[in-house]
């Protein structure tokens, strides 16, 4: 695993409680009737290890974001935390409670919100939907009703609220799903791929809504689970990186991207209308850092290389155009996204298991 | 970084009184939630009552065929119809005794909404009792039809304690629920092909005397099958019934199945509760919680 100790997050988190702490989790699946398939000698999958000694703390009022491919061990991680799935070693603590010992308190201080659209009842409306689950919760009938139809507001589907769940839109579903984990108004709240079904404007007023739980009055503690890494970054204060069930980096999206490369990638796009004398010339100035390719417009060129961080190549290069009497169009530097840093995990894995193999 | 404090968000929650409440909410809410499910589907709800009907008619009419054949051995079935009244009407309801548990387990599964249920700060056994009450609810609404059809179109009577006669359908519906939580563990940790349901479901209306007295088991089938009959609850339950409100005896003379009820009891409820206990726990550490 590959930890960064940063002070900024220290800091940053050094004052906060603690909300959730996992302290060295295992999960293995195991094989269902494994002694009677023996015995038998019928044959049977090997069980699942879906994490491996997983340990992280997540502060009070802090978005951490869970991060990895498919298979990763991420909704087994939610589900331990949420108390549907007990581990097969260590522990989660959810504000003080264990998750295995005292299910029934955890359950009092969190709220999930899955993609899942078969969670709710199709033939009943929003509205009563969720005033089922705020019975389950124990909220009594004044105070249910008025949580619903304020909950119901904030996700600007009130007017929806008589309508039977079956016909709501996926998106809308899905806004109706993360209404009802913040039903009993819980101090931690779970939330897997909250945006995945909405449109673009719904997805940028669920991320400010987001936001605004954690830093706004009562703060809730938020575990976003996602694969649009775009939204992690936005959103997070620290993401882990999960793969294989172990967690391979965790830190702030900045100082993950940050180790995880400190090159930067430049694109410089330019005009020459020197045709293949100019273009000889420039490759001949340029050494094999450089890579020049013809655009697709008319005589347009991208000119694109990697770079440290106050390096002379952008200068290099710059004046090698100028020289050459190029026209310089447009200049890009990309840093590292969360994308390339769990690429480069992803690969890390593939490599590790073909070298297991 | 420090730890937080245990917070309790309802301080007093655990507390006799709250946490009735929030039981009987919580049953509640099953119920308004079972109670619009259903009027969803009111065809089928009015389809029920009019195959009810039905029924109670034919058994009227097959009951005629029996007029003034009664053997005087079988004192319960000197009117046929009256018998069979209320061996329909109980096993009606101890068949959802036995079976609305593992069903109401299932249902949630099916549907995909047991994660969710079992995500707010309820237990599992609240959620498989509360989750039933609405059949027991149907049920108790049906086997009085029987009886009610009965006395309205068809001139059946009954006699007897009638609370002395729901006392015994009280402690045989506990007793079957009890096998109803093995069925629901059986449901929980093998999903399909649950033998409880199978076998008592079958084995009551054939061995416990729904349809004929059970002393015909020993004349014609031996005494080896007739014992099946004697291990099943359900006969002391029904003969129970039968007896307090088909021949109008008291509480002294049915001391004896009420006893042999209490037994049963005793033994399965500890028991049952147990297995479903390794059940949920075995299914959390599977992941399978929410499989079918």
């Amino acid at each position: 695993m590959m930890s960064i100790d940063s002070e900024s997050i220290e800091s940053a988190t050094r004052d906060r409680a603690i909300a959730v702490s996992v302290d060295h989790i295992s999960k293995t699946y195991p094989v269902s009737f494994l002694r009677l398939k023996r015995l038998f000698r019928r044959r049977f999958k090997p069980p699942v290890e879906a994490l491996r000694d997983v340990s992280f703390e997540i502060s009070e009022g802090e978005i951490f974001g869970l991060i990895g491919p498919n298979g990763a061990g991420k909704t087994t991680l939610t589900k331990i935390m949420a108390t549907l799935v007990q581990p097969t070693s260590g522990s989660v603590s959810i504000k003080g409670f264990d998750s295995v010992r005292e299910d029934e308190d955890v359950r009092r201080q969190v709220g999930l919100a899955t993609a899942e659209e078969r969670s709710f009842y199709w033939r009943l409306s929003a509205e009563e939907n969720l005033m089922f689950f705020a019975r389950l919760y124990g909220l009594g009938e004044a105070a249910a009703k008025k949580r619903i139809h304020d909950l119901l507001d904030r996700f600007e589907i009130g007017d929806l609220a008589r309508r039977r769940f079956g016909e709501l839109s996926t998106g809308n579903k899905q806004r109706l799903a993360v209404a009802r984990a913040m039903l009993p108004s819980p101090p931690i709240l779970l939330l897997d791929e909250p945006t995945r079904s909405l449109d673009p404007l719904a997805a940028a007023r669920m991320r400010t809504l987001i936001k605004s739980l954690a830093t706004e009055g009562a703060r809730v503690t938020v575990l976003l689970t996602s694969h649009n890494l775009l939204e992690v970054e936005e959103l997070c204060e620290r993401v882990a990186i999960i793969g294989a069930g172990r967690i391979r980096a965790l830190d702030s999206p900045e100082n993950l991207r940050q180790v995880h490369t400190q090159t930067e990638r430049v694109e410089i796009i330019f005009s020459a209308r020197g045709g293949t004398k100019q273009e000889a010339e420039l490759r001949h100035l340029l050494n094999d850092d450089f890579e020049l390719t013809a655009a697709v417009r008319g005589d347009e060129w991208v000119l694109s290389f990697s770079r440290e961080p106050l390096d002379n190549k952008l200068d290099s290069a710059l004046n090698v155009l100028h020289e050459s009497g190029a026209v310089i169009l447009s200049v890009e530097a990309k840093r590292a996204t969360l994308l390339d840093v769990l690429e480069s995990y992803e690969n890390e894995e593939s490599r590790e298991n073909g070298s297991h193999s | 970084m420090k730890r937080a404090e245990k917070t309790v968000l309802i301080p007093d929650a655990m507390t006799g009184l709250y946490s009735i409440v929030l039981l009987l909410r919580r049953v509640r809410a099953f119920l308004v939630r079972d109670v619009r499910l259903t009027l969803s589907y009111r065809m089928q709800f009015f389809l029920r009552i009019v195959s009810i009907l039905i029924v109670v008619t034919t058994f009227f009419f097959i009951s005629k065929i029996f007029v003034g054949f009664a053997d005087p051995r079988f004192s319960q079935w000197r009117d046929p119809l009256a018998a069979w009244l209320t061996g329909l009407a109980v096993l009606n309801y101890f068949m959802t005794g036995f079976s609305s548990l593992a069903n109401a387990i299932r249902q949630e599964q099916m549907q995909g909404t047991l994660e969710s249920v079992l995500l707010t700060p309820i237990s599992l056994p609240t959620v498989i009792v509360a989750s039933s009450t609405w059949d027991f609810v149907q049920a108790t609404f049906f086997s009085f039809l029987y009886l009610f059809f009965g006395w309205l179109f068809f001139d059946v009577h009954y006699q007897g304690s009638f609370l002395l006669a729901l006392l015994f359908l009280l402690l045989t519906t506990m007793v079957l629920a009890c096998l109803g939580i093995l069925s629901a563990s059986f449901a929980m940790v093998f999903k399909r092909g649950d033998p409880f349901g199978i076998f008592l479901g079958t084995g009551s209306a054939l061995f416990s005397g729904v349809f004929f007295p059970t002393q015909l088991l020993t004349q014609y089938a031996g005494s080896a099958v007739s014992s099946i009959s004697r291990v099943l609850p359900s006969t002391y339950g029904l003969d129970g019934i039968r007896r307090v409100l088909l021949e109008g005896q008291g509480f002294a003379q049915v001391r004896d199945p009420l006893m042999v009820l209490l037994v049963f009891l005793a033994v399965l409820l500890p028991f049952s509760l147990w297995v479903f206990g390794r059940a949920v726990r075995r299914a959390k550490r599977e992941g399978s919680l929410i499989q079918y």
